[in-house]
């Protein structure tokens, strides 16, 4: 998954728009995610259920669970390829989704302010989410993913953009 | 700092024009009129622990614990008021306040949303009122004076905001025709008084009233079926949570009275506790016209405009949910003029979706619709309860594209436009996945432009203003 790769999501409108692609780390990071939930959670399922019924039983749930848990990979390749993000003159563009599709416009002005948050895997691939608020609860503006450098350079760039054209309410 | 004498009922501490910029207390009643709603709280605790223990012996021990408790609460208010002092001085209201943890905290005028005056039950009996500061930021963000003399709170609520006006126009949004200062008190032109008995039918034709009547019914078979009222004391806390819930309404829209004003809209309502607040045109986030489908027989809706800054109500977390209801309920006709007096020359939602939408949304396909100038789009939708939502363009702080599976199949898709606060949406649904892609498009420059021409002339923005250029509706038409 390269940020090179032809957009197969592209909406009709979305020529003009350029879009930027989280790190391709993004989805080394969701597999670990993925997998230290499946883990535990088959562990524990097949130990209950070995205990419940027969070992075999247990073994038999406990490989079904890391079975889904290795099936959600072909999902989650196309929800991290479903991120896409366009700084535009005004406002920030954001899309996200594979089977309900969204696309946020947040303009700058409207920034109230912004997260960079990394949870400890992201942290460990040098990866960080950043979030943009409005003062409307319901916006969402969220870019995971980046380059932690790229992340602090991008806040930055957004936080003086906000400042050159703030709105009030 | 003033002192006033205890007690003093043509109650001094508060200020003859010149001196707010020096520290005042709050009137020495206001620990009463602040208690007031526990004290009715412990007073309802006591009949019941009464009831419940009749036969018990500790009742008297209960009555002391109880009347302990109302002394403690009424010596923390006492010593509340004795550490609570404000001042207004630069164009900042002070208020300090905390013995222990002292708390300094600003407000700064140019930021106010709007000043509310409110009297709860005993307060009304007192003569006093509460000032209340919306400030943007919500819940606990704005300020409360608690309690002042009724004139005394009027006249203060008048100097400060004509002092906000006066540092102001440098604050965004502010509000169209900003009259000069001291202009704030000015004429005013009634536009609409809720009529009492459409209020109860209304607010009986609701969901909380009908629900009420199911409590009702249930508890009336379960009477009927057993002979034993005794049985129906397990089912006392839901009662009285919908008696709660239906006297709230009626005493907070009771009465309600509009009518316009040099700074603004002036909304009066209740029955006992009364609250007056000014809706500034330039504030008015979204404005929403509510029809259920009971209503819609007698020809009844509910007009509620979104304002930023929750109302500042602690004791009533849903209150702050809820949008101020400029009609709480009236006819079409109440509606459409306060709607025009809110809003110039809105758009109706005359835009219909594709007849593929009716795939997606069966029900609702009915009353969807949108439209949309250079100044506001308006979008409704719901079939049992039809709401038609007008945004203002320049109040827009993000808009969103969303597109579920069922949409994609039939090729729609909506955009939602989103104000501030966690109340309000406007939902542009199920439209043509092109045209929804076009609104995605133009919004943002026409929400933009409608931002800037706002600032440009401020007080143009919400009402008035000449055409410029593309509008949304030209958007589409182009497209």
């Amino acid at each position: 998954m390269s940020a090179a790769e032809p957009d197969a999501l592209a909406e009709p409108g979305d020529a003009g728009i350029r879009w930027q692609r989280p790190s391709p780390l993004l989805l080394r990071a969701r597999r670990i995610q993925v997998g230290l939930v499946t883990l535990p959670v088959a562990l524990v399922g097949g130990l209950i259920a070995g205990a419940a019924g027969s070992p075999a039983l247990g073994l038999g749930v406990g490989l079904g669970l890391v079975v889904a848990g290795l099936l959600s990979e072909r999902f989650l390749a196309r929800r991290v390829a479903a991120w896409g993000y366009a700084e535009r003159r005004d406002d920030l563009m954001v899309r996200r989704g594979v089977l309900i599709r969204r696309q946020s416009v947040v303009p700058y002005g409207r920034m109230q302010f912004i997260d960079v948050t990394a949870g400890p895997v992201e942290r460990s691939l040098g990866l960080a989410t950043l979030r943009m608020h409005t003062a409307a609860a319901a916006s969402d503006a969220r870019i995971p993913g980046l380059d932690r450098a790229q992340a602090a350079k991008l806040r930055d760039q957004l936080a003086s953009l906000g400042e050159t054209q703030a709105a009030g309410l | 700092v003033t002192v006033p004498p205890a007690g003093g009922s043509p109650a001094p501490p508060v200020p003859p024009a010149d001196d707010i910029a020096s520290w005042h207390r709050l009137h020495p009643l206001s620990p009463l009129v602040r208690a007031g709603r526990h004290l009715v709280g412990i007073g309802i605790l006591v009949i019941l622990f009464l009831f419940a223990n009749q036969r018990g012996s500790q009742t008297g021990n209960d009555l002391i614990y109880d009347l302990v408790i109302i002394a403690l609460v009424l010596g923390a208010g006492l010593v509340s008021w004795l550490v609570t002092r404000w001042q207004v001085a630069d164009g900042v209201l002070r208020i300090e306040t905390g013995l222990v943890r002292r708390q300094s905290r600003r407000f700064p005028l140019s930021q106010v949303q709007a000043i509310d005056v409110v009297q709860t039950g005993l307060a009304r009996v007192l003569g006093l009122a509460e000032l209340r500061l919306r400030m943007a930021g919500g819940d606990s963000s704005g300020g409360r004076l608690a309690s002042l003399p009724l004139a005394d709170a009027e006249r203060l609520r008048q100097r400060l905001l004509s002092m906000a006006h006066a540092s102001g126009p440098a604050a965004a949004g502010t509000p169209p025709g900003t009259p000069a200062p001291g202009q704030v008190a000015g004429p005013e032109r009634p536009l609409f008084r809720v009529r009492s008995e459409c209020l109860v039918g209304a607010i009986a034709l609701s969901r909380t009233g009908v629900f009420a009547g199911v409590v009702i019914a249930a508890l009336l078979a379960v009477i009927a079926a057993t002979g034993q009222p005794g049985v129906t004391a397990s089912l006392l806390p839901v009662v009285i949570g919908v008696a709660l819930g239906i006297w709230r309404r009626f005493n907070g829209e009771f009465g309600t009275a509009v009518s316009a004003a040099p700074d603004g809209l002036r909304l009066r309502s209740g029955l006992v506790q009364t609250t007056a607040e000014t809706i500034r045109p330039g504030r008015v986030q979204a404005v929403r016209l509510v029809e259920p489908l009971v209503w819609r027989l007698f020809g009844w809706c509910r007009l509620e405009v979104d304002v930023a800054g929750a109302r500042q109500r602690r004791e009533n977390r849903s209150e702050a949910q809820r949008l101020r209801a400029l009609v709480p309920v009236g006819s079409r006709a109440d509606a459409e003029r306060m709607l025009g007096e809110l809003l110039t020359a809105p758009p109706r939602p005359t835009r219909r979706p594709p007849a593929r939408a009716r795939w997606k949304a069966p029900l609702g396909y009915h009353f969807l619709g949108w439209d949309g100038d250079d100044r506001y789009v308006v979008a409704s939708r719901g079939r049992v309860c039809r709401t038609t939502t007008w945004v203002p363009l320049e109040k827009v702080q993000s808009i969103r594209w969303v597109q579920g599976p069922v949409q994609r199949r039939l090729g729609l898709a909506s955009v939602r436009l989103d104000v501030a606060g966690r109340r309000v949406t406007a939902s542009i649904a199920d439209r043509d996945a092109a045209e929804a892609q076009q609104i995605l498009a133009r919004l943002p420059d026409l929400a933009r432009a409608a931002r800037q021409a706002g600032r440009a002339a401020p007080g143009g923005a919400a009402r008035g203003g000449a055409a410029r250029g593309g509008t949304a509706r030209d958007a589409v038409n182009r497209a």
